[in-house]
């Protein structure tokens, strides 16, 4: 559907086109990056359509874990995969603070080479999630505006005025 | 989906981002922001009907944006500061999620060989 709400991330790197597909898919690489100021641990990783990475993130007070199937695998240009978290046995759970954030989420990273550099554009989508979902995501796509616009200016700007 | 692994949030995150969906609940809660208001307040700044006003904040305070209070005659809406606070956390943390992760692929990158010269 073309119009469904989607959250858009786009960033270049400073490197070839081959390297960075290379730190997408190779789980060496992917724990070393993937996840900010946490222990990325990939426990399995299969790198093909309707292959299982099952990711846990381990935070200071709990663990973090989701399980990612891979859709599209299209060397070096499209990546496609469908993540959703889950409990510690690796069933699929919805979040717990977020009842309706789309349980599963698709999510499409396309790179595009550029002389030396590499133009990266992440998509996120709902996959099959319920209207509420649906809803619940546009809210928040919505709210994050294209690059965490108006939405969060917005917010920003109320809660510098309150410490005003 | 990307679950915070530092805070605790606990706010019906759900029914804020609804909330904050509409730009007139957005503009209320700016101008509550200011000020505390009464809904003849603010349905005289918007030209808006009383019932309409009070249905927007309806919205707003069942996702505990505003809370409520009597005073005198009328009653009066007032910005929860919590819950905006929750919110806003909730956005940056998946943004920071995926810059933060991102500012990482950047230094992995760095240190890769280059596939030209690693060929020969």
């Amino acid at each position: 559907m073309s119009d469904e709400a989607k959250f858009v991330m786009e960033r270049v790197f400073d490197a070839p086109i081959e390297n960075v597909w290379k730190a997408w898919t190779d789980p060496k690489y992917l724990a070393e990056w993937y996840g900010p100021g946490v222990d990325t641990i990939i426990h399995a990783f299969d790198l093909s359509p309707g292959g299982v990475w099952l990711n846990e993130m381990k935070g200071e007070a709990y663990s973090m874990r989701s399980k990612i199937i891979f859709q599209d695998v299209t060397p070096p240009s499209r990546l496609v995969w469908h993540n959703s978290m889950t409990d510690a046995d690796w069933n699929i759970i919805s979040n717990p603070n977020m009842p309706d954030w789309p349980t599963t989420m698709q999510m499409c990273v396309e790179f595009e080479s550029k002389g030396d550099q590499t133009v990266m554009t992440l998509t996120w989508t709902p996959f099959q999630a319920s209207d509420a979902e649906r809803a619940c995501f546009a809210g928040a796509v919505e709210n994050l505006g294209k690059g965490w616009g108006a939405g969060m200016e917005m917010l920003a700007q109320v809660l510098a005025d309150m410490g005003a | 989906m990307y679950l915070s692994l530092k805070s605790d949030i606990r706010v019906d995150l759900d029914a804020v981002f609804a909330a904050l969906s509409d730009p007139t609940r957005r503009d209320i809660l700016k101008r509550l922001s200011q000020n505390d208001l009464s809904v003849k307040d603010i349905a005289t700044d918007y030209d808006m009907s009383q019932p309409a006003i009070s249905k927007h904040l309806k919205v707003l305070e069942r996702a505990e944006l505003i809370e409520r209070r009597a005073d005198g005659q009328s009653r009066l809406a007032a910005l929860k500061a919590d819950t905006m606070e929750g919110a806003v956390n909730w956005l940056r943390e998946f943004e920071e999620f995926w810059t933060g992760s991102l500012d990482q692929l950047d230094v992995v990158l760095a240190g890769m060989p280059d596939p030209k010269e690693s060929k020969s």
